[in-house]
């Protein structure tokens, strides 16, 4: 277990202690409502959300922030829709001008088809954000260089993707990921790409220190549903990771003893074909 | 620590240029005219009196929220609780300084050539100084290094650059037009009657580049300024010109959120309250910069001004 986490197994980024490491995305669901309830069910203590352009035609208070009254969450923004670090420092000043806290998380994608992340930018945007004083969280790929490189550049958390942002191919290169929380020194939370459940119990089987999943619970044919089994997933998948998996081997080891095997001749191990099981 | 990303104009001392007056007196004016970091250079005082002048600079830029530098001595910038140190090319190299004074604190260098300014920046420096753009009794014996070094350092380089040497209010907009967004001076400052005078004005000359560069389509989006104290004594003066403005009603041409509009508001509150968004929770950008919805009633809206309205949606 990391030395971020206590006795109590809670997880702490930017002195910000969390007992939730499920982190939700508030985009995509099918009414405000379902998204509320997708969040009671997630448990989830940390949202994110986006930052755009009032719309000036028909400026009603649809802000997202209108459905969070009076509820303790942390804020993360995001920088989504920022191509390069300067777009990305612009839009994390104007959420910090929100008065909701510090937090950012970096997104500053290269290509419109995978919106995969820019690496150098990101980094980039990072290092200044991360001088300006602010809690930053970059979504990364899963590289386990950059990963060590945000980290060293001040990083709060790293957030490494397990596949393209809304694909729902889950872990694509688990082998990565499985370095990334090996080596970090900051809290690794999975973003983007996981499909449902399985997904985010492999993620922290691999040592992960919670996901952010927004597509699959809001895009779920039930959302709610899927956000509680996201939550009993991350739990169960960090339990398996504490206890300590078995290590894989090739061939099948029995699980009783081979003696007193019935039908057996009188020198039993001479038999390879006998299956005891 | 004290960010130099959000300096504009830095001006450095310089007591020969002002016999009869005293060095405080003189960067006083300078910064109430919009100095946002002083450097104290003395080339020939000794330590003791070095230290003595870093100390009551120290007093007079804390009191006003301004950056201080040391030029040259780092032990002094440290004794003296001064933000930085600014080295010369044959001074000890960054990283000595940086061991010294640690990570927090700004170390800057002068370059005279892209190699040096590549250098710099690859070797940790916070800022450099690009000069002398023109010639400089203040470096006497230096070859100017013209404005096409300042259009490479803008090029190419992304820390924060001072174009300096030989830079005054009739030469600056040349300077500001070949990429430069920061300036420095000396003589055109502090050997200025009224330095405060000299200040205000090279100030209006960056803000209207700025306001150049943010109009223009491909010019890169600002890095802004953060909130700071620089803005209180620039939002008296705004509050000066929105006065002037509520007097003569004008029709001007705005960009709000990416589309050009008129409007007759003068203030951004004004602007918001247009779109019925004065007291809705919406965060405000005017040319690349955060306003605060506290000084909306205090922004004058001008003409060619890119003004954004965001709020929080759904994401993830």
């Amino acid at each position: 277990m990391r030395n971020e986490t206590t006795d109590k197994d809670m997880l702490v980024i930017g002195g910000t202690r969390l007992r939730s490491r499920f982190f939700l995305g508030t985009g995509r669901y099918p009414s405000p409502a379902v998204m509320l309830m997708a969040l009671e069910a997630s448990g989830a203590e940390v949202v994110t959300f986006a930052v755009r352009r009032v719309n000036l035609e028909c400026a009603e208070d649809d802000s997202i922030l209108s459905h969070f009254a009076d509820r303790k969450l942390i804020y993360l923004p995001n920088t989504s829709g920022a191509g390069n670090a300067d777009e990305a420092v612009r839009i994390a000043r104007l959420a910090r001008e929100a008065g909701l806290g510090n937090w950012v998380k970096v997104e500053i994608s290269a290509n419109s088809r995978t919106l995969l992340p820019d690496p150098l930018e990101t980094l980039r945007a990072t290092e200044r954000l991360v001088k300006e004083g602010f809690t930053v969280l970059p979504y990364a790929s899963d590289d386990p260089v950059l990963c060590k490189r945000l980290e060293e550049a001040g990083a709060a958390a790293v957030m490494p993707g397990g596949a393209p942002i809304g694909t729902g191919l889950g872990l694509l290169n688990p082998y990565h990921l499985g370095l990334i929380a090996e080596e970090a020194r900051v809290p690794i939370i999975v973003d983007a790409g996981l499909g449902a459940a399985a997904d985010v119990a492999q993620a922290m089987e691999l040592g992960a220190d919670g996901i952010l999943a927004n597509t699959p619970v809001a895009r779920a044919r039930d959302p709610v549903a899927m956000a509680k089994a996201m939550r009993l997933a991350l739990e169960a998948g960090r339990l398996s990771a504490q206890a300590g998996r078995i290590p894989p081997k090739r061939y099948a080891t029995a699980s009783s003893e081979a003696n007193g095997v019935l039908f057996g001749s009188a020198d039993a191990d001479a038999d390879s074909r006998r299956r005891p099981t | 620590m004290s960010n130099v990303n959000r300096c504009k104009l830095y001006v450095i001392t310089g007591e020969t240029y002002h016999p009869g007056r005293e060095l405080l007196e003189v960067m006083e004016s300078a910064i109430a005219g919009g100095a946002d970091v002083v450097q104290l250079r003395d080339k020939d005082a000794p330590v003791r009196e070095l230290l003595e002048k870093a100390r009551a600079l120290r007093e007079l830029t804390r009191k006003h929220g301004v950056p201080l530098i040391v030029n040259d001595h780092p032990e002094i910038a440290l004794a003296a609780d001064a933000d930085g140190v600014h080295l010369g090319q044959e001074d000890a190299p960054i990283a000595a300084a940086r061991e010294l004074l640690g990570p927090d604190r700004i170390v800057g260098i002068s370059t005279h050539s892209i190699a040096q300014a590549r250098a710099a920046e690859r070797a940790g420096a916070d800022y450099i100084g690009v000069g002398p753009v023109y010639p400089t009794a203040t470096k006497p014996g230096r070859a100017a290094v013209t404005t096409s070094f300042v259009a490479a350092a803008a090029a190419e380089i992304r820390i924060p650059f001072f174009a300096i040497g030989g830079i005054h209010p009739g030469n600056a907009a040349e300077v500001l037009a070949a990429g430069a967004r920061r300036l420095c001076a000396v003589s055109a400052v502090v050997g200025s009657p009224d330095p405060g005078a000299a200040c205000r004005e090279l100030r209006s000359l960056i803000e209207r580049s700025e306001r150049a560069a943010s109009l223009g389509e491909a010019a890169p989006l600002g890095e802004g300024v953060n909130p700071g104290q620089a803005r209180e004594v620039k939002e008296v003066k705004e509050v000066k010109k929105v006065k002037q403005v509520n007097e003569v009603k004008q029709v001007k041409e705005v960009t709000v959120n990416g589309v050009r509009r008129t409007t007759e508001a003068a203030t951004l509150l004004e602007l918001a309250a247009e779109f019925g968004l004065a007291d809705k929770n919406a965060v405000a950008e005017r040319n690349g910069r955060v306003a605060r919805k506290a000084i909306w009633p205090i922004t004058p809206l001008a003409g060619g001004d890119r003004i954004e309205f965001v709020q929080f949606v759904g994401g993830g």
